[in-house]
């Protein structure tokens, strides 16, 4: 048993799977770069291997179900403690298990993932209404947000498909990526906020009217801030149009 | 865009009062130069009251030539009054959704003129966002009474759900608050739109309420008679199935791409200004389900806007409270499979505030309870207190692998609080041992007190958040 550590990529998470079922079983699978070692067990840094990543790709979509490999990227993706640990169980039962493992909604291995991949969905779904483009001057649309999952590429087919017209940007704070798209073409790339153009004349007059709109639309008997604070936490607002100035 | 902050503000505040606020029931690509349907709908944001903002929701005029006691815009109201012009509201509807500020525009309007005039200007806008501005995006729009088939017609096909108000729950409340509308107006349109999505296979009900029923067979074919508010269960099913002669064709069915209001139609009535019971309510509800198969009614909790002698005085709190009750009964029509003289009867015309109306249904029929998890069918499920859609599917599909164990059903979503006492899991029970109506309300309230006499105190910090049932599907539409 021994501890595995990968660079952080979904191909060394699933080289280090290899590693699990080829050469010594995980006690567990960490970043390189957030471990601390334990006096107890030894650790092995492991080395991102594409062909035995594709064979591990390959047999969970075969042995186990491509809504499970789905599943699994989008936990992946997600920034729930401890997730390779419970990525790894997961796979493990799958492949003991088969397709059905999806159907065991009360099982200790399942129930973690399930959930993960639900705060995963949940913060795309949200996020495809609380993105917020700002016109900079050319005409690209740009848009900051700070989501808690690594969401940005799950966006892409949504907007590039809605605005495929418009040249825009998605950027991720927190995480210096950005989702750049055009004519329904789309790539994901490392992005910060210098030399980005300011914004085009008419900006301003937009961005007001959406604020009043959105006051407005509130109705004074029915105030109830609790509830659309519980609908919208209050940590994404600091990147919406509506709540600026 | 000079003035156009001052129209929106004045022309959004007319229009903030409508309920229905959703995106959903449609999917589509972007066909055209910008803008797509998402089938489960999309919330933009959230205002200060917690109501959700998912379409651009203004009126295109205010100028109004009725006189309805409950309405703001009321003519003889003291008020700003401004129109739109198609192009402007065009314009402004793609600049906002551009943004990703809107999910669509849901267009409304006070009767400038006539019925057609007002419709005619609205068609204008929409085509104009349709084919000249290539919107893909969603598009609500408010069918005012009176307006004329070939008009409507015109609208639904740019328009992705239509709906038409009922405004009351009653005619009675209707002749006496909004005396210039009539109960046969406001059923022709909701009638021809029915009958059009029937002609185009294109009917698809509320919820789960018709599932694996084709509605779309001449069976369901609306003629002017037979609709009017019934109270009695008889009168339902009187109104629906009749197969009489030709309502067909106002207008002939075009086949082909074009589609119309593929989101169906919706209504709103207003609840509390008249003196209905829930009870009333819900039949009506069901009513309307049941007869146009619509997609959704909302309701909207009366606030005292203007002030009149046959409304209840200004300082009436709206009431939230029944309204979140009514909105939970609604779900357990449309897709728990319950109907309106279940849920409430002679005996109990009202819904029970301290209790939602699964339990208070639940209580009264404890001789169906406690069910086994692990054998009853869906149907049963679904009515346990406590156990939504999701819980119930989830259960269904472990148990034809692994059987359903207590610790599991949490997990699963299910409410434990309330279920408990309703269910049994491989034969054991683990509710109130008493198993009497008043034993299990006396256990479930306790644990709820805290909250409970928040809620219903003080009507104003009322958080309209729909229960089990309510919640997951709310976006749903």
């Amino acid at each position: 048993m021994v501890d595995y550590l990968y660079d952080g990529t979904f191909e060394g998470l699933l080289t280090c799977v290899y590693h699990h079922y080829y050469t010594e079983k995980a006690s567990g699978i960490f970043p390189r770069e957030e471990y601390q070692s334990t006096m107890l067990g030894g650790y092995r840094e492991v080395e991102t291997e594409e062909e035995k990543a594709v064979t591990v790709y390959e047999a969970i979509e075969k042995k186990i179900s491509s809504f499970t490999l789905k599943r699994i990227y989008k936990v992946f993706m997600s920034s729930v403690e401890n997730k390779e640990n419970k990525i790894l169980n997961y796979v493990r039962l799958g492949f003991v298990r088969g397709p059905c493992i999806s159907m065991l909604h009360g099982d200790s291995i399942v129930v973690p993932i399930q959930e993960a991949e639900y705060k995963v969905n949940g913060e795309v779904h949200r996020m495809k209404g609380l993105v917020r483009f700002s016109q900079l001057r050319g005409g690209v649309l740009y848009s900051s947000i700070e989501p808690d999952h690594d969401i940005v590429e799950f966006l892409a087919n949504h907007f590039s498909d809605r605005l495929k017209n418009e040249p825009f940007i998605i950027h991720d704070v927190k995480r210096s990526k950005a989702l750049v798209a055009y004519q329904g073409k789309w790539y994901i790339s490392h992005f910060t906020k210098e030399n980005l153009p300011p914004l085009s004349s008419e900006e301003k007059a937009y961005q007001a009217m959406w604020k009043q709109y959105f006051e407005n639309m509130a109705i004074k008997e029915r105030i109830n801030p609790r509830c659309q604070k519980n609908l919208m936490p209050v940590r994404y607002w600091k990147n919406l149009t509506e709540f600026q100035l | 865009m000079d003035g156009m902050l001052e129209k929106l503000k004045i022309l959004a505040d007319s229009a903030k009062y409508d309920v229905s606020c959703s995106s959903s029931g449609v999917g589509r690509k972007n066909n055209g130069k910008i803008g797509s349907g998402a089938a489960e709908g999309i919330c933009h944001t959230w205002s200060a009251d917690g109501r959700c903002i998912s379409l651009l929701k203004v009126l295109f005029t205010n100028r109004c030539v009725y006189d309805c006691e409950y309405c703001v815009n009321r003519r003889s109201a003291d008020t700003e009054r401004a129109s739109f012009e198609p192009e402007e509201l065009a314009k402004l509807t793609i600049e906002f959704y551009r943004r990703n500020y809107i999910e669509g525009l849901f267009l409304s309007s006070a009767v400038e003129v006539s019925p057609d005039h007002t419709a005619e200007r609205i068609l204008h806008c929409l085509r104009l966002l349709r084919r000249e501005y290539g919107f893909a995006g969603y598009i609500h729009a408010k069918i005012i009474p009176g307006v004329s088939q070939e008009l409507l017609y015109a609208i639904g096909l740019e328009a992705d759900r239509l709906s038409v108000n009922i405004e009351m729950p009653t005619s009675k409340s209707l002749a006496l608050f909004a005396p210039q509308k009539k109960p046969k107006q406001i059923f022709s349109p909701m009638r021809q739109i029915t009958n059009t999505l029937i002609e185009r296979k294109a009917l698809k009900g509320p919820g789960t309420m018709f599932k694996g029923q084709d509605l779309n067979s001449t069976l369901n074919y609306l003629t002017p008679g037979q609709i009017q508010l019934a109270v009695s269960s008889e009168q339902i099913k009187e109104n629906q199935n009749m197969d009489t002669g030709p309502a067909r064709a106002m207008v002939p069915a075009r086949r082909g791409k074009e589609t119309f209001a593929p989101a169906g139609q919706t209504t709103q009535m207003i609840i509390g200004a008249g003196g209905e019971t829930d009870r009333q309510i819900l039949t009506t509800t069901e009513n309307l389900y049941h007869t146009f198969k619509m997609k959704r009614v909302y309701y909207s909790a009366y606030i005292p806007v203007v002030s009149s002698p046959i409304l209840p005085d200004a300082l009436t709190a709206p009431p939230l409270g029944r309204e979140h009750r009514l909105y939970q009964a609604d779900w357990l029509l449309r897709f728990y499979g319950f109907q309106a003289n279940e849920i409430l009867d002679d005996e109990n015309p009202n819904l029970d505030p301290d209790l939602d109306p699964k339990v208070t249904w639940a209580l009264r029929h404890l001789d169906q309870f406690p069910v086994e998890v692990n054998k009853a069918p869906m149907d049963h499920l679904l009515r346990i207190p406590g156990v939504g859609a999701i819980s119930a599917q989830r259960i269904t599909r472990q148990r034809k692998i692994a059987a359903v164990k207590y610790e599991d059903l949490k997990k699963m979503g299910v409410v434990l609080k309330r279920a408990r006492h309703f269910l049994t899991c491989s034969g054991k029970y683990y509710g109130e041992k008493n198993f009497m109506p008043e034993a299990i309300k006396h256990q479930i309230l306790e644990i709820n007190d805290g909250i409970q006499i928040s809620m219903f105190n003080n009507d104003q910090n009322l958080l309209p958040r729909a229960g089990t049932e309510g919640k997951r599907v709310a976006l749903h539409g």
